[in-house]
């Protein structure tokens, strides 16, 4: 055994370029493998840690207004282990130098920042004192946006008056690990903040005195979540209660989640492929090999070594260069799950970070990377075992050409001689050329599956912003209004156009489904928004019934025409069967929607305006802004373009930050494939290249022969490759889409240009390499042997 | 049939190569290996030249230098008044494809390509090549132009060799034990088509041989020993290449 082991040692090194390629694509499998299901543990660790350390609840209601005592009864419902009250109350901030307003919801909390659910976590400086009017804690990505500090002084505008904040602290809490601000659509930690100052502070400047308006509980070991929030609505339903949600919907957590499913989607579509396209190689080059060492194989045998030791013999050859990109990968994939749980943890909130790979995962990487490997061995393995000493002895057949179909149609088209070369072998060769295609093919369309989601992005982004919303400005509200506020706002100088946006929240009911959601009422007529469908088609609102999403009717389990019970949250609680119209596809958020007039029945009243579209005189803007920021009933403003901005900015960062991973993971394949093919292709016709220098052609005519054929291959691969970039596409944004948004398909043509020029660059320059042989191919060598 | 009769200017004739204390010395690790030790040399154009010598006496190693396969290590050869042994690489291959033709012992034939494409391979990139159809009828094997190597017999694919090298009309025609794979009968036959060349065309013929019986078709026959010429014969009578057996 042991000089069999010195003959693996030696084929390794003889190989070596060979089974660094190789090696190289597994080790892609293996880091994104690593650093995916490394990032989503470590987060999902860190997570939980802080949830559970700092008292995240499990169901969160919020009231228009309740009585303080309204804590004890639900803290009484059977299954809540613990309850807690708090006000939160939005406010309007005056940094200097700054026109658009910029918004905080504080949070009252106990005396010194203390609470029982929903832990502050200090970062520097100390608690509010319960008392002092002016003490908040501040979260710490508003802290940085701002480069505000403790001992820093905000001007505030609280419920309508004005008062001067300062900064006591800097902390973060589990409950706002993610946020954003209402109405909008991207999160701005520079215009949004989250703020906490002491109990009876807020209660005096809020004008809440012995009252709340939110509400959080955690739940007892075992308790149905369902059931309690079914009996929390019934409680607070008189105090406005807009519904209680588990975890699962609190907007944070629920942003979080999705993230965390993503990666975890990333591990099921991405190291496939990789390994996919290593087995193919394995095949192909262990095949090759057997091909070549049919003697030796023969030897071995007739001295007596097992079938068993000499196909052991050729796996473990296999297995060797699986541990390379073993190795590679997990180093790589630490190394980027490392940088990439650092980078999330900067966006999300988080105040503490456990990065911890479990062995699990390298193992588990390891034993798909062993087996893909194992797999890619097989078909050589096997010939090699059955190989009789006897026929292995004997020097294999010749490859045989014939006059085939290929042949005739290569004289048709009046190829050279040279021409007729590299066309005739790779019809020799089908299978191994259809392997070299398809896998550049897989290479290019998974770099453009990739590079399509930035494609993606930008037509959600048109989708939405140019055509579903059409508004300059759009101002929320402090708290739903009438109608009168429309006209308060198209008396200012500038203002062109005003509509209302009105919201309900409601529970919708379909069977044993419950879903709390609010109804977006419009008219057709309206000229600022528009439903826009997936494929950017308006979409007309139904004359009566409803209007909803496709994730949202999904979840209700109910397709058009079907019936569901609608409970109006806050206030009234109003119930009422209405029929679901239509159904929309639509790129962001599980919504519903319905004209004004089919809501009236359910809201009697004319539904409440919690916001308001402007379109406005781009030369008053700044007064506009400035005259708005001043309106006390005005929570906030979103100006269009900044969001859209903003948006174009998040894309930028998170996708591009990883384009370089991406574009070398894809390019590891192609360079993988091309260079074992390339390698094969030389040492099969070093023999004829030999001739051909001997008969006067160039090296670099020479070189065509080589570099022709892997060309032809690569030619066809590209084609090959759009068609799996669409249809990997398709998959990975099935995969990658969460109830929050679902990007389109919607490419841009560069977006293929620019993966198949990546593609092609990768390819020739792998080949390049290998066609360096011919300039120092020995043709007196090669010609002393017999082919 | 006499062919000396050619032959009869041969005073007046050009040298078609010239070298000047040629040598090869193969370094592997400590030893060194002188395969050609001072070689002088003049080939005259038209002529045939047999190589004759014991195994590892430097014949294959001249030829392959003469036919700008391989670079002596010392000396200088001159090729019709250009000296091959300064010519860059590019330059040289450009001098090989424009005046000489190889034959091996070893075929070399394209398995992929058929007969006739094989030496279209050659005619594709010359001046002035023959039909290659009509190569391959001067080596009899016209009605087997669209079989393939392995269709042939290694007589038949040793012709084809032969019409791919004279298919360019080259000026010289090395051949490296061209009949050593072959029978008797078959041997005559390439040789024949190697005189006919050599006769119709004008080609230098060069001819490596273990064969001493083959020398009978030489102008003239350079005995090699140990990486020298140790003596030069002229052959007065020539004798047709039919006319050989062995
Ligand atoms: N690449 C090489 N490296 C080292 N030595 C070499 C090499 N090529 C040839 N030689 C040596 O040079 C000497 C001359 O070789 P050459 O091939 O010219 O002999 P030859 O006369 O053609 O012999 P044969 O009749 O057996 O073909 C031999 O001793 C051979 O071993
Ligand atoms: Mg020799």
């Amino acid at each position: 055994m042991r000089s069999l082991d010195i003959k693996l040692m030696r084929d390794l090194w003889r190989m070596r370029g060979q089974a660094l390629a190789i090696g190289l694509v597994i080790g892609a499998a293996m880091a994104t493998f690593v650093m995916a299901m490394g990032v989503h543990h470590s987060l999902t660790q860190t997570r939980d840690a802080y949830y559970d350390r700092y008292r995240y609840a499990d169901i969160f209601v919020n009231m228009t207004r309740a009585p303080r005592s309204v804590v004890e009864r639900i803290a009484a419902i059977g299954g809540v282990a613990r309850a807690e009250g708090r006000i939160e109350q939005f406010a309007t901030l005056e940094l200097p130098g700054r026109i658009s307003p910029i918004r905080a919801k504080i949070n009252s909390i106990g005396d010194g920042g203390a609470s029982s659910l929903n832990r502050l976590v200090l970062i520097r400086g100390r608690g509010p004192d319960i008392q002092a009017a002016g003490e908040v804690v501040i979260d710490k990505a508003f802290a940085d946006a701002n480069s505000l500090t403790v001992g820093d002084r905000i001007g505030a505008i609280i419920y309508g008056s004005r008062s001067n904040l300062e900064v006591v602290g800097i902390g973060l809490a589990p409950d706002y690990i993610w946020s954003i601000a209402p109405g909008e659509l991207v999160p701005d930690a520079s215009r949004y903040g989250i703020f906490w100052m002491g109990e009876k502070a807020l209660e005096a400047a809020s004008n809440r005195t012995g009252a709340i308006n939110a509400l959080s509980l955690t739940l007892e070991h075992g308790a149905s979540e369902a059931e309690v929030i079914r009996s929390v609505d019934a409680v607070v339903g008189q105090f406005g209660g807009t519904g209680a949600v588990g975890r699962e919907d609190h907007l944070s957590n629920a942003f979080l989640t999705s993230e965390l499913d993503q990666l975890e989607a990333m591990t099921r579509v991405i190291p496939p492929i990789f390994l996919l396209v290593s087995t193919f190689l394995v095949y192909v080059v262990l095949g090759r090999t057997i091909r070549t060492e049919r003697e030796e194989i023969g030897l071995m045998k007739a001295f007596g070594y097992t079938n068993w030791a000499v196909g052991w013999h050729y796996l473990k050859f296999a297995f060797a260069i699986a541990l390379i990109g073993i190795v590679m990968g997990s180093l790589a994939g630490w190394w980027m799950g490392r940088s990439m749980t650092g980078q999330y943890a900067e966006y999300y909130r988080f105040p503490f970070l456990i990065f911890q790979i479990s062995p699990a995962v390298f193992a588990g990487g390891s034993l798909l990377s062993l087996a893909s490997a194992g797999i890619g061995a097989l078909g050589g393995v096997r010939s090699a075992v059955r190989l009789t000493p006897a026929t292995a002895m004997s020097p294999p057949p010749p490859p045989v050409y014939h006059a085939g179909l290929v042949e005739r149609l290569g004289d048709r088209a009046g190829l050279t001689a040279v021409g007729n070369m590299i066309v005739r072998h790779i019809a020799r060769w089908p299978g191994r050329s259809a392997i070299t295609s398809s896998g550049v093919a897989m290479s290019l369309g998974l770099l453009f599956a990739v590079i399509q989601f930035i494609d993606g992005s930008r037509a959600m982004l048109d989708n939405y912003f140019f055509r579903a919303q059409r508004q300059d400005i759009s101002v929320t509200f402090i708290e739903p209004r009438n109608e009168k506020v429309l006209y308060d706002l198209a008396a200012l100088p500038g203002v062109i156009r005003v509509e209302p946006a009105r919201a309900v929240a409601v529970r919708m009911r379909h069977g044993a489904v419950a879903e709390r959601v609010a109804i977006e009422a419009a008219n057709n007529d309206d000229l600022l928004t528009a439903r826009v469908d997936s494929d950017g088609f308006e979409v007309d609102l139904p004359a009566a019934g409803l209007m909803l999403s496709r994730p949202l009717a999904a979840k209700l389990r109910v397709s058009a025409g079907d019936n569901v019970e609608v409970e109006l949250l806050g206030g009234r609680q109003t119930q009422t069967v209405m029929t679901v119209a239509s159904i929309i596809d639509e790129l962001i958020g599980t919504r519903a929607y319905a004209q004004e007039s089919a809501l009236s029945r359910l809201t009697r009243d004319g539904a409440p305006v919690g916001s308001a579209n402007l379109l406005i005189d781009p030369l008053q803007r700044d007064e506009i802004i400035t005259r708005l920021g001043e309106m006390p009933i005005v929570l906030g403003l979103t100006e269009r373009d900044a969001a859209m901005e903003l948006f174009e900015q998040i894309i930028e960062e998170n996708i591009m930050s990883m384009m370089g991973f991406y574009i070398a993971f894809a390019s590891a394949i192609a360079v993988g494939v091309v260079y074992n093919s390339a390698r094969i292709l030389f040492s099969e016709r070093a023999h004829e290249l030999a001739t051909l220098r001997v008969l006067g052609y160039q090296r670099r005519e020479v070189a065509i022969v080589l570099l022709g054929e892997l060309a032809l291959l690569v030619a066809i691969a590209v084609p090959l490759g759009c068609i799996a970039g669409y249809w990997l596409a398709q998959l990975m944004i099935s995969m990658f889409s969460s109830d929050l948004f679902r990007l389109p398909f919607a490419p841009d043509r560069s977006s293929y240009g620019f993966a198949i020029l990546v593609i092609l660059a990768a390819a020739a320059a792998t080949a390049m390499i290998v066609a360096r042989r011919v300039t120092r191919l020995d043709m007196v060598r090669v010609l002393k042997a017999r082919d | 049939m006499a062919v000396h009769g050619d032959f009869s200017e041969s005073d007046v004739r050009r040298a078609a190569f010239t070298g000047k204390s040629l040598r090869k010395t193969y370094v592997t690790g400590e030893t060194e290996v002188h395969a050609l030790r001072g070689v002088d040399l003049e080939i005259n154009a038209g002529e045939i030249l047999v190589l004759l010598g014991p195994s590892g006496s430097g014949k294959s190693t001249l030829l392959n230098i003469i036919g700008g396969l391989d670079r002596p290590t010392s000396g200088e050869l001159w090729y019709d008044g250009k000296e091959l042994t300064a010519l860059d690489e590019a330059d040289l291959t450009r001098f090989r494809r424009a005046n000489i033709g190889f034959i091996f012992q070893f075929y070399n034939l394209i398995p992929s390509l058929t007969a006739e494409e094989n030496v279209r391979l050659v005619t594709d990139i010359s001046d002035r090549p023959m039909n290659p159809a009509e190569a391959l009828e001067l080596v009899g094997l016209q009605d087997r132009r669209h079989h393939f190597p392995a269709q042939l017999s290694g007589g038949e694919q040793q012709r084809v060799a032969v019409a791919r090298a004279i298919a360019k009309r080259p000026g010289v025609l090395l051949c490296d034990e061209p009949t050593g794979a072959l029978d008797s009968t078959t041997g005559v036959r390439v040789l024949e088509t190697l005189a006919n060349a050599n006769r119709e065309l004008g080609t230098t013929l060069i001819l490596i041989t273990h064969n001493a019986g083959i020398a009978a078709m030489a102008d003239r026959v350079f005995n090699f020993l140990d990486g020298q010429i140790a003596s030069i014969e002229v052959n007065q009578n020539r004798v047709a290449a039919s006319e050989m057996t062995w």
